[in-house]
């Protein structure tokens, strides 16, 4: 029964999604626009430039465009559905999930996990495509590969948890969507979306070793193109891991926060 | 394990921060801000019997939302007790979740971007329902309710009528003891407000659920209550019948009798007094401090008869709004 | 004289709503902090990994972003409601807006403060001014006037876009997904000489989606490169006439979708 409602649960954004073609026409178009700039603008960079930063230019344009297809892995569709906490708590309807016998916790997890198993399967699809045609290089190795899968993973567990307190925030600041966008613009800065981490000065990077954007993407990216090499694998593994096990620790404890807030305060 | 409501001295009080006036008030307010503390309700003491529909009146403001928030395990009271289902709800959220639905008013709690259907689909599994158990009631809510018509549809796409209709099903599919519903048929046609009150009327009296409703349509009350709770600025005015708050807040009656002679010198019959004269008519109605002891229409009518000459007489029994605009006021007054 | 009056005092009133919420109005300043760092950062690393990007010199490649920051932290300031207006339509206040007597337009606009405005401008500012104490430039009257005129033509070209994506929005709510991207690629892809990219995709930058009259044209021009910008040296010289006409043309798009303007949910 259980594995039921995961399943019911988790399929809420496909579900949404394949109901509204016009909105998956568009995140293909988009995606395409975008690999393509993306593409020919670290071509453009790269012309008078060989190395820099430790980055050749294949490298350089395979992070970039892995980059674009891993931001379409959690994009805002739960936002089209109306289905976040920022949402919820303009329209006054978060007292559902606390009127329901499954945790909001573990409700928002599934939601979450749904949406990133169906991003994946978009970024899954325009990887095979970027690779047969040339855009991205494949893995140096196998082992390189097998480290990146499991990288990737625990990259998007970090990201789930940083995305969840974002959407946290919005139990104690509730209106803003701005700052909500803002905060994702940091979000993807600072987890080396828009340009890789290792273009940026060096208090810019020991800054970033301090926070756990980078794990996220940067990460398992660099571990791809080979500029993080295998040997230095297994502590960033290791990091990657203590970020999860850090941010689960403390969403826990928003969570609980949230819950008491909402039950002092009405919903 | 029965479907009663059981609230013993409910206080709820919340804290909010007072804004100054102006520009710099508002700057100091940043600063510094003022809390209050504002008493939304305040010593209620009420119970449900299983299988009853009781309506929870007041005035806008009057802390019936904040009641039914505490009921479904949402607020937690600054003081007082409550029971549902013999489930305090605050204690144990999700054990009280089991047993309750809730609607609240126009906040749909259905999925945005499917139809309406998959939205009954997640919540069954949320709430762990057998598949042909969540079937058959499906096919009596239909019945009752003509979702089919729409459940196809994405919720997006729905009418209010047709969303609050989904609403109100998604929150009985699991067959709740205890249903709460807070403004259900705000805004909605008379048509549809028709269909929601035969939906619930078959619940209380065919499945023997027990209703807690809050609304302001005194139709609403007239035809689905046995029993009202009147509360105002949070606190209990009254817990009766509808005939005991006609009887306490209204003039029950109004006699209107055209005299043969418009000079006729009218008085006071016992138990009875002259409410106006509107040209030759004289509209009578019960004496203001008789109470429970006035004289009932009929002996009215009679007296009246009896008393003077008339060429035409005309009943009519002041309506619930009146009554119960009567009653917010006292309670205003107290 | 009287509606600018009237939207003086709804400004206020929306600047005083903003203080309303305390936690919110300082992580909005937090998080304007934040965000100038990030955006300074952004723009100057690319700089000084590629320089003699585009057969520019880096200090030239600064006024790009510099000048597009500006347009665009003004164009938050005054016009920047128009994007993500799906939430005002979606929750009916269009409807409101049509029983008042005011232009709906303005309406929109005054519908709340941008507090991240002020964060936008604090760095845009700051740019600007790195870009032109770094500059080499012969600063004269009449260089200092074009430059005015390239970031208000810039911020009425970014206005025009997505006063456009805004009146497709009141047809099609999901429009607002178009905006989200506009403004993405408009960050992305704004502030670099265009010239490194192909022949093809440059052109779809300047014809398909006009982001290189918003910034990367004014600039070729005021730094001398405007005669192999990709485009005749006349048309990238009126940029911000541009600018003008394109605000012009979407506000009358707008005037017209909203005469067709059927409302939400019936």
């Amino acid at each position: 029964m259980a594995l039921l409602h995961a399943w019911r649960t988790a399929r809420v954004t496909p579900l949404g999604e394949l109901h509204t073609p016009p909105r998956m026409t568009a995140v293909l178009l988009r995606l395409t626009v975008q690999v393509v700039l993306v593409a020919s603008l670290w071509h453009g960079l790269y012309a008078h430039t060989g190395t820099t930063a430790g980055m050749d230019r294949d490298q350089a344009v395979t992070y970039a465009v892995l980059a674009v297809l891993a931001s379409r892995l959690r994009e805002l569709d739960q936002y089209a559905g109306r289905d976040t906490v920022l949402q919820h708590m303009h329209f006054g309807t978060i007292v559902y999930w606390y009127l329901r016998p499954l945790p909001p916790q573990r409700y928002h997890a599934l939601r979450a996990l749904g949406e990133q198993l169906y991003g994946f399967t978009w970024a899954l699809g325009g990887y095979v495509v970027c690779l047969a045609a040339g855009v991205v290089q494949p893995p140096g190795s196998a082992a390189v590969a097998g480290v990146f899968a499991l990288s990737l993973l625990l990259g998007q567990l970090v990201l789930y948890h940083v995305m969840l307190v974002l959407d946290q925030l919005c139990f104690w600041t509730v209106r803003n969507n701005a700052a909500m966008l803002i905060l994702v613009f940091a979000q993807n800065l600072l987890s080396g979306v828009y340009a890789p981490l290792w273009f940026f000065p060096d208090w810019f990077v020991t800054m970033s070793a301090f926070l756990p954007f980078q794990a996220t993407l940067s990460v398992p990216l660099s571990l791809y193109i080979g500029r993080i090499p295998l040997s230095d694998a297994a502590g960033q593994l290791a990091v990657q891991a203590a970020w999860v096990l850090l941010l689960f620790l403390f969403t826990r404890f928003l969570w609980r926060r949230a819950a008491r807030r909402v039950m002092s305060q009405g919903g | 394990m029965s479907g009663s409501i059981d609230v013993r001295g409910l206080s709820r009080t919340f804290h909010t921060t007072v804004r100054r006036p102006g520009f710099t008030g508002a700057l100091r307010s940043l600063v510094n801000p003022e809390r209050v503390a504002k008493q939304a309700v305040c010593d209620i003491s009420f119970d449900v019997a299983p299988g009853e529909l009781l309506a929870l009146l007041g005035p806008n403001g009057a802390g019936k939302s904040t009641t039914i928030k505490v009921l479904t395990g949402i607020l937690t009271p600054t003081s007082g007790t409550a029971r549902v289902a013999g489930v305090v709800p605050y204690e144990e959220r999700e054990r009280n979740a089991r047993n309750i639905g809730a609607v609240f008013g126009q906040r749909t709690q259905l999925w945005w971007d499917l139809p309406v259907r998959e939205s009954f689909a997640i919540l069954r599994d949320i709430y762990e329902v057998p598949k042909a158990e969540h079937a058959a009631r499906l096919k009596e809510f239909d019945d009752l309710l003509d979702l089919s018509s729409f459940w196809d549809t994405r919720v997006r796409h729905l009418s209010l009528g047709q969303r609050v209709r989904s609403d109100l099903a998604a929150a009985l599919l699991h067959d709740p003891q205890v249903v709460f519903l807070d403004e259900p048929t705000i805004g909605m046609d008379v048509v549809v407000k028709e269909q929601v009150r035969e939906f619930l009327r078959h619940q209380v009296e065919q499945r023997g659920r027990t209703v807690l409703l809050t609304t302001h349509d005194m139709t609403e009350v007239e035809r689905l209550a046995e029993r009202v709770v009147l509360i105002n600025h949070g606190r209990l005015v009254l817990d009766g019948s509808l005939d005991e708050i006609r009887r306490r807040f209204g003039s029950t009656w109004q006699v209107r009798a055209t005299l043969a002679d418009a000079h006729t010198e009218v008085q006071p019959l016992p138990g009875i007094e002259v409410l106006r004269h509107e040209g030759a008519r004289v509209v009578f109605g019960p004496a203001s401090c008789e109470g429970a002891d006035a004289p009932t229409v009929h002996q009215a009518l009679k007296a009246v008869i009896e008393r003077y000459e008339v060429t035409d007489i005309a009943i009519d029994e002041a309506d619930l709004e009146d009554v119960m605009r009567a009653a917010y006021v006292h309670a205003e007054a107290a | 004289m009287k509606g600018v009056r009237i939207a003086w005092r709804v400004t206020r009133l929306n600047f005083r709503a903003q203080l309303e919420y305390r936690t919110e109005f300082l992580l909005m300043i937090a998080i304007g902090a934040i965000w100038q760092v990030s955006v300074i950062v952004f723009a100057t690393v690319l700089l000084s990994r590629f320089t003699g990007m585009g057969g520019w010199d880096s200090s030239e490649v600064l006024l790009i972003p510099a000048t597009r920051m500006l347009a665009h932290g003004l164009f938050v300031l005054v016009l920047g409601r128009v994007h993500l207006i799906g939430r005002q339509i979606q929750e009916g206040r269009i409807d409101i807006y049509l029983t008042r007597p005011m232009p709906v337009h303005r309406q929109v606009q005054l519908a709340f403060f941008p507090t991240n405005a002020i964060g936008d401008l604090t760095v845009a500012a700051g740019l600007m001014a790195g870009a032109l104490s770094r500059s080499d430039l012969d600063w004269t009257a009449g260089r200092v006037s074009y430059l005015v005129a390239a970031v208000v033509g810039g911020m009425l070209l970014e206005a025009a876009l997505f006063t456009a994506v805004a009146s497709a929005s009141l047809r099609f709510p999901a429009a607002d997904y178009w905006g989200r991207w506009l403004e993405e690629l408009l960050g992305t892809f704004g502030s670099y000489p265009l010239n490194v990219l192909p022949k093809a995709v440059g052109g779809f930058l300047t014809f398909g989606l006009p982001l290189a009259f918003v910034a990367y044209f004014p600039a070729a021009v005021l730094t001398g490169h405007g005669h192999d910008a990709g485009v005749p040296y006349w048309l990238a010289a009126v940029s911000p006439l541009l600018g003008v006409l394109a605000y012009l043309g979407a506000r009358l798009l707008w005037r017209r979708s909203l005469g067709h303007y059927s409302g939400v949910n019936g």
